[in-house]
């Protein structure tokens, strides 16, 4: 793989199979068997044949609609969800956002909220230590809340501190689904700010957004993606024109129709 | 955008897998790294679980000690006088069971560790089998505090019923140490297989109530293991909990050091535990986020 690229995807498909069972039991395994019937399955194709290549530096944005296997994608290059065909190359240390709070325990203080975030995404204990007061900082939460149980946060001071806590890190490659979402206007302006100091530092970044502005802003690449395919990559503003053009319409612009 | 000069490249492959271990070296190294996340998840949850009880983590000793007292009771009533002194088969009946709940511990946590760390599972690459070892911690900080609590009856016991047999200082308690390594890894291996089934069978816990029962029944906790006669006896060996809990007896209760086949029953039940819960657990570990 060059050197300059942080993230090869060649020819990625991503397929799986999902029950149609309420729930997969071992009496129902039983009852099956005795009766000789199959499991009832669904296969799904999350991603259809993408090949794409993310240089180091860049900022990528991707779009589409619910369905379209976009944090699919974004897990199958954390490593997470495994390639049915094809592969995903990444060269870097990778720092996922993918959902607000992972690891946390509502009952337990922000402070050790803190610890067990930090280490759920990779960083050891001597670098948790040295950035807890950042971490808090950043989070902004009132005085005295880092020390009171998480569960007695608003919403918006929990996904502050799930954002701070994933932002900590100075991973290579960072992935973030929807999670500049998190907070209020002020909050949001300040974790773009962050955004752009990662970028400015050449991280790479990928962000899954619905809200296209967001991509348009931080982006300086973006792809489309539809029904696990990828249906464009260009500029930002183009991708997202196309986008909601599609959306108003509801169906594809014609140059897609191919595709 | 130059590419920062304090990069250090690190390039991951990801690619199709079959039911098939992973590279186990890098594996291993991940694990061994991140050590740290299943430490501080195992004080973490121990200190969420007991944080709005009242009496908090007394209730770590007070359980088993009230179920040893229920069950000596259920022991005493069946089998009046027995052939052990004072309060020996007491003794014998409760720190069985203390090490019993040890591993039991670690194989029921360990069940639902994974279905329970959805969010984690789904959200962070790691090496899974981080979330059962986390649970062993946790299950054997729970066991630590009994540990006194065993020797304050022990003496206790003595002084109250002075027939009651109590080991004076011997080198054998240095077994004590491997006996808990091997009831560890023991547990550890059998939550990693069924924490596995109970990602593909959600009610692989509800059977595993039933059979920890029954296991406890076929272990030598209520009973004494020199008490099986005839074919009863491979009862000690085909358990994995046989050999340690008969050395638990021998080294805890009798001050006696282990004969050859304890001790290489309590060494081939844990690494066949961790040899064959590894395979299976690991093996199918990338299918966890999709079956979650």
């Amino acid at each position: 793989m060059p050197e300059d690229l942080a993230i090869r995807i060649e020819d990625l498909s991503i397929t799986y199979k999902v029950s149609l069972e309420a729930k997969r039991t071992l009496k129902n395994a039983v009852m099956r068997a005795s009766m000789k019937q199959k499991q009832r399955t669904r296969t799904i194709e999350a991603i259809k044949h993408m090949t794409l290549d993310v240089p180091h530096g860049s900022v990528l944005g991707i779009v589409g609609s619910n369905g379209a296997g976009k944090s699919t994608l974004m897990r199958c290059i954390a490593g997470i969800l495994s390639p049915t065909d094809g592969r995903v190359v990444v060269n870097g240390k990778i720092s996922t956002l993918l959902a607000l709070g992972v690891g946390f325990n509502p009952a337990l203080s922000g402070r050790d909220n803190i610890i067990l975030g930090g280490l759920a995404s990779g960083l050891n204990m001597d670098e948790i230590s040295n950035k807890t007061d950042e971490i808090a900082d950043f989070a902004a939460l009132p005085d005295g809340f880092i020390d009171l149980p998480v569960r007695t946060y608003s919403s918006g001071m929990y996904g502050r501190l799930s954002f701070a806590v994933a932002v900590s890190m100075t991973p290579d490659i960072l992935l973030l689904d929807e999670a500049l979402s998190a907070g209020d206007a002020a909050f949001k302006e300040k974790s773009f700010e962050r955004m752009r100091q990662l970028c400015a530092e050449a991280r790479t970044i990928l962000i899954v957004s619905h809200a296209l502005a967001t991509v348009t802003d931080l982006c300086d690449t973006a792809i489309w993606m539809h029904k696990g395919q990828m249906l464009a990559k260009g500029k930002p503003d183009e991708i997202v024109d196309d986008y909601l053009k599609f959306l108003n319409v509801g169906s594809l612009p014609s140059n897609y129709e191919d595709m | 955008m130059p590419v920062n000069e304090n990069f250090v490249p690190k390039i991951q492959v990801f690619e199709p897998h079959r039911a098939s271990l992973p590279p186990l070296i890098p594996y291993i190294k991940e694990f061994w790294t991140r050590r740290a996340f299943a430490t501080e998840l195992a004080k973490f949850n121990d200190k969420a679980e007991y944080l709005d009880s009242r009496l908090g983590k007394v209730w770590l000793v007070l359980n088993p000690l009230l179920l040893g007292f229920v069950y000596y009771l259920v022991v005493t009533i069946i089998r009046p006088g027995g052939t052990l002194p004072g309060l020996t088969r007491l003794d014998h009946l409760l720190i069985g069971l203390f090490t019993f709940y040890f591993a039991q511990n670690c194989v029921t946590a360990g069940a639902l560790s994974i279905t329970m760390g959805g969010r984690l599972i789904l959200n962070q690459a790691f090496p899974r089998a981080l979330l059962p070892f986390s649970c062993a911690i946790q299950a054997f900080q729970q066991f630590l505090p009994t540990i006194p609590v065993y020797i304050f009856i022990l003496v206790a016991g003595k002084w109250a019923y002075p027939t009651t047999i109590v080991p004076g200082w011997t080198w054998h308690f240095l077994w004590i140490p491997f006996i808990l390594i091997c009831t560890g890894l023991t547990g550890f291996g059998l939550a990693l297989v069924f924490a596995t089934l109970n990602v593909y069978f959600r009610d692989t816990n509800k059977l595993l109530t039933y059979i920890t029962r029954i296991w406890m029944y076929l272990s030598p906790v209520l009973w004494l293991p020199n008490s099986l006669r005839g074919h009863m006896k491979i009862l000690l060996w085909v358990n994995p909990l046989g050999p340690v809990l008969n050395a638990t007896s021998r080294v805890w209760v009798s001050g006696e050091t282990l004969n050859k086949e304890t001790l290489v029953g309590c060494v081939f039940w844990a690494g066949a535990s961790i040899l064959i819960g590894g395979y299976f657990f690991i093996s199918r570990e990338r299918d966890f986020a999709i079956r979650i």
